[in-house]
């Protein structure tokens, strides 16, 4: 099957729902907030919003706050409990802030029957090397929690899990930066083949200690297909 | 064969260990002064000598590394050429298929070898923030590294450090102090089908109750382990970890900032 997202679309046409971890947030946060049709934090994700909208907070009220909360200020907590914030507490340990958000997430969309195309992650990609890995895990846990492609953005980096399958990026909004790669994390993938990119690869292997795509660009056709028999990361750069 | 490492020793005023010291393309740390001092050789992979040149002002000369390698498409010229004139060996490696660390690491072994140095460890530094596609590359090198050298390399930055565990049995000492409250296992590359662990409040025990579920593989546990159906607490000062088939790992115990 081709399935067609557009990773930087959220700012044209496509129907979003926002998520926000727990890392600094970038400048295109407040372009993406007004956008999203649902916004919600996981955990300290509520004290970067807290603290990067001090004077204009009410425009900037999430739908829900989850988590276990370990890392929320209990002021920060309180001050979006006051303003009628869902607080919903997701302790299981055995997962991760950002997966137990997603479920929450994909609930809340569900129960409003929202027509969403696309969930867009903010940070997750910087800090604590293993709270990094845990956001690209989360990606792989993805599917059994939502059919809707799950984005993660944070600073240049933007990163988006392919499932076997083919696949069309439309790489032609005008914000892509100027980098990309595909990376086989969570186990080789014997026959990767792509277009579009600078350097393609034809039914070829990817494997840490083999080959990874990094630092890789585009050949400018706007539009790159992948096409992968395993789970395989695919990661751009967008331009400031 | 049980390979013991205390990856954190290169940290201590007090370490034993012989180390190499490798700075790539990332604002260097506090504890770089520390690590330099200490090392035997030091080198600096493209851009990264911009970050040497910047946080040595005043003191450059304290601070001269014994070569600069890379394909030079991001060192500044006036910092190239600062570190030209003072002696320090300007070593082009153009080759396009890999990246400036591993091309880094292929010149520091010869000279280890040329000179003839008994040497423990190499230490990175940087590599774990930045472009998402760069930080994965350092990953990368982790995995061409052991075609490269039979040292261990391990890379650092800010409060976190990573290092690959072969297939095989691992002892980690960590026991330095420098501990920092984290620690994980991140199968990446591939699922590990067999992991045992000692020494970590979940631990691991083999075999894997479904080796073959690459999603549950890759799913790490928010506190410290890798995570599956399978874990214990046990506490114990040493950790060893065992794997009975194909293992690749990271782990990756957390810096107290120095």
């Amino acid at each position: 099957a081709c399935k067609r997202p557009h990773p930087l679309d959220p700012s044209r046409s496509l129907k979003y729902c926002l998520v926000i971890l727990n890392q600094p947030l970038d400048k295109c946060f407040r372009h993406l907030w007004h956008k999203a049709l649902l916004r919600a934090c996981a955990d300290g994700g509520a004290n970067h919003l807290y603290d990067v909208t001090e004077g204009e907070r009410e425009s900037f009220l999430p739908e829900f706050i989850s988590g276990d909360f370990d890392s929320i200020r209990p002021e920060v907590r309180e001050h979006y409990a006051i303003k009628g914030c869902e607080i919903i507490s997701t302790p299981d340990q055995d997962h991760t802030d950002f997966t137990k958000c997603l479920e929450v997430l994909q609930k809340k969309i569900e129960e409003k029957d929202l027509q969403v195309d696309m969930i867009v992650t903010l940070g997750g990609l910087a800090g604590r090397f293993d709270q990094i890995m845990a956001s690209v895990s989360t990606l792989f846990q993805a599917p059994q929690i939502t059919s809707l492609p799950v984005i993660i953005i944070q600073e240049e980096s933007l990163i988006y899990l392919l499932q076997p399958g083919k696949h069309k990026l439309h790489v032609d909004t005008g914000m892509e930066g100027d980098w990309c790669g595909l990376i086989p994390v969570g186990q080789p993938c014997n026959q990767v083949t792509t277009t579009g990119l600078k350097w393609n690869l034809t039914h070829q292997m990817l494997g840490f200690g083999t080959l990874v795509s990094t630092s890789n660009t585009y050949d400018g056709s706007g539009v790159v297909t992948v096409e992968t028999d395993h789970p395989l990361l695919w990661t751009m750069a967008i331009k400031n």
